[in-house]
């Protein structure tokens, strides 16, 4: 059964718009984010330019710091002035963002940027991506959306190429190795990468955009609109859009093997997934992890659709338990297709949640009551006097201090995921109290 | 103190009832201030002999731009006095289409406020003129911060006119509830069709649950009062219309009910209301 919260969003999972067009802005190397909003709204920039990775001493960012004065009459004058004074920085591209104050008072940053564009010699993008617009998935989206129109030109196609869209669009806390394995596997199979949308992604390659063959969105919260866009608009291809991400045995198989069809590289993608299924067996037999008493235990899948929807077929196949939850922090109508089409072949009903916040989190928690919840930090307090005896914390926030990127896709992702598990079992398992409210 | 707002839609008039109250007052001996609050900062003209006076968005502004903040204004750069002694003061505020005029009439009584405006000129009755219509949750700032507790709306007989009224005392309404707020009558400021106002607008005021305060007829000599930029009971002193702005003045000296309003929820309603009163004249 599908539900959506219907009352007003009590506590989201996903920040503001204003925070998704930053982490995209902030993908973008050599330029600079300029937030025309509150220095509090800059603090998102600032939790964006950490989810991006940036070098402190390559990527700028501003802000106008908006006073009542500037509420009151507007701050277009002051938004003017400080994109002068970004002369003096050596970027090629200053992406200009709006937060709700000034879109509510009426400033238009668009018409400011144009009226700017002739006096400064980088470009100048302006997106409008005002918190209230939506989540920071659809900031995401916006951001894209704003490059894209902008910067994308049309090309001669490059055969054997890609481009990727939105892979930060994914709640793994380390998701750039995520994108370094998709990027590894496509390097493998032949296929040139002509732009990332975005992680450290040149000015050039977004213009060079339309040269790919295909389109890999990485996501299954953002980047629709933009894989949309650059099909409507330039013909390239979408490529494995029908499958979830490569997380999990199967999904990995499944969309190796797509993308070695596709690419004439089946002999390619065929030896990734023999070996890679051998080095996750070889290693699992090796190492022995003990969590695997598992079977048909009711779990609840509390994510990102980018992790959510793949660890449906994870958590069926690869840990026999029976998904009895599956609550998604994004409500998208492509990926709830994808995830019903998922459900359907693994014969599964599950209770479904889309645009999860965390009151109703909780209340589905209580309504289902599994016993085994893939989920975050959040959903371990969430659970609180439910008789959880486990939450794998698999998705941002996690607890866990990460200083290695760590990747959930493929076979290396299919090895962390476990090691997440394994944990967790573990530290039930060595504590008295947890191990007894554990009952198993 | 009595502290009044006058609110209306936008272009009724609003502005020389108030200047016509104020200077009616004024002549009365009571000590008044008038405060517009209209980006347009138009509405204190013809008390100042019409000139426009600065305002206090003006002066704030020009003071954050050489350093200064709210601190550094004083009452005698944003209170100005006629030569009849009615105290004047206009929040100003953005440009047309651009900022927040709303958070602007705030941020303005606001400094009124911090330099105890009415404690130091001793001010009897205060007159907020409100920009047009409650257009966003800013214009209301007048009545939700408490600065005005008695409202008066200003209608014609033009059913848009009635309409607007409507409206404002639906927010009226909602805001009543949070204080000392209320609605305290309605002044009809003719558009010229006499009979259908003195029939349809006392009917307005009763489903309004308020009293119809006064009847201003459409004359020239407010007209050439307004165009000499002075108030009716200074630049025609024994007219008809004199009068009249100083019996308006009196009642609502006089007046210290204040209501709840029950405006009318659905459009139907007041188009049936209204109608019965356009067959009632039209009969005649």
């Amino acid at each position: 059964m599908r539900t959506m919260p219907t009352d007003a969003c009590l506590d989201p999972y996903v920040r503001c718009a204003l925070s998704g067009a930053a982490q995209t802005a902030l993908g973008v190397s050599d330029s600079a984010v300029l937030a025309h909003a509150p220095q509090g709204c800059n603090y998102l920039v600032d939790g964006a330019f950490s989810w991006q990775d940036c070098d402190y001493a390559q990527t700028t960012t501003l802000c106008t710091k908006l006073c009542e004065d500037e509420i009151v009459h507007g701050g277009e004058e002051l938004l003017a002035r400080t994109i002068l004074e970004a002369k003096e920085l050596d970027i090629s591209a200053l992406f200009v963002l709006s937060a709700c104050g000034p879109e509510i008072v009426g400033d238009d940053i668009v018409a400011v940027c144009e009226d700017m564009q002739p006096k400064v010699d980088f470009k100048i993008i302006p997106i409008e991506c005002a918190g209230f617009r939506g989540s920071q998935y659809d900031g995401i989206d916006l951001a894209l959306d704003a490059m894209l129109r902008t910067l994308a030109e049309t090309r001669p196609t490059i055969p054997n190429s890609v481009c990727l869209v939105a892979p930060h669009a994914n709640a793994n806390p380390t998701w750039m190795a995520d994108l370094a394995w998709v990027k590894d596997v496509l390097s493998r199979l032949g296929v040139q990468v002509v732009a990332t949308l975005t992680h450290a992604t040149p000015l050039s390659d977004l213009a060079d955009v339309a040269a790919a063959e295909g389109v890999l969105q990485l996501s299954h919260d953002a980047g629709y609109r933009a894989v949309a866009y650059l099909a409507d608009t330039f013909g390239v291809e979408p490529l494995c859009a029908e499958l979830p991400l490569p997380i999990g045995m199967t999904n990995a198989r499944r969309w190796l093997t797509s993308l070695g069809e596709r690419f004439d590289a089946e002999p390619i993608a065929e030896n990734m997934i023999a070996d890679g299924e051998r080095m996750v067996t070889e290693t699992c037999r090796r190492r022995w992890p003990m969590a695997r008493f598992f079977y048909r235990t009711p779990a609840a899948i509390v994510a990102d659709a980018t992790i959510g929807i793949p660890l449906v077929r994870f958590a069926t196949e690869e840990m026999e338990l029976t998904p009895a939850l599956v609550a998604l922090r994004s409500a998208n109508l492509d990926a709830e297709r994808l995830l019903e089409r998922e459900l359907n072949e693994l014969g599964l009903a599950p209770q479904v949640v889309c645009g999860t916040d965390v009151y109703t989190t909780r209340r589905s928690l209580e309504a289902v009551r599994p016993r085994v919840v893939f989920g975050s930090t959040i959903e371990r307090h969430a659970s609180e006097g439910l008789d959880v005896p486990y939450i794998f914390e698999v998705v941002r926030p996690v607890r866990q201090f990460r200083l290695l990127n760590r990747e959930y896709f493929g076979y290396r992702g299919i090895l962390n995921l476990l090691e997440c598990i394994q944990n967790e079992w573990s530290d039930r398992w060595r504590s008295t109290q947890r191990r007894y409210a554990a009952r198993w | 103190m009595k502290q009044i707002a006058i609110y209306g839609k936008g272009g009724i008039g609003k502005s020389t009832i108030a200047s016509n109250i104020s200077a009616a007052l004024n002549e009365q001996g009571v000590n008044v201030m008038q405060v517009g609050c209209d980006p347009k900062r138009d509405s204190t003209r013809i008390l100042a002999g019409g000139h426009l006076i600065p305002a206090v968005l003006e002066i704030y502004r020009d003071k954050l731009r050489h350093g200064q903040d709210a601190h550094a204004i004083s009452l005698e750069d944003i209170v100005f006095k006629t030569p009849s002694g009615i105290y004047c003061v206009e929040a100003g505020g953005p440009e047309p289409g651009i900022g927040c005029a709303g958070r602007g009439v705030l941020t303005a009584l606001q400094i009124l406020k911090d330099l105890k405006a009415f404690e130091t000129y001793a001010i009897d009755v205060a007159i907020y003129d409100v920009l047009g219509d409650v257009v966003c949750g800013g214009f209301a700032m007048p009545i939700r911060e408490g600065f005005a507790s008695e409202i008066y709306l200003v209608c014609s007989g033009g059913f848009m006119s009635i309409y607007a009224a409507n409206n404002i005392a639906r927010a009226v309404q909602r805001l009543a509830r949070r204080g000392d707020t209320g609605l305290s009558g309605i002044i009809c400021n003719s558009n010229g069709d006499d009979a259908l106002e003195r029939a349809v607008v006392p009917v307005f005021a009763q489903r309004l649950g308020t009293s119809f305060v006064e009847f201003v007829p459409r004359s020239s000599v407010i007209q050439a009062c307004e165009l000499e930029g002075r108030a009716v009971v200074e630049h025609a002193p024994q007219s008809d219309e004199a009068a009249i702005f100083r019996d308006l003045a009196r009642k609502v000296m006089e007046n210290d009910v204040k209501v709840i309003p029950t405006p009318v929820e659905e459009l139907p309603e007041l188009e049936e209301l209204y109608r019965k009163n356009l067959v009632k004249v039209e009969a005649v």
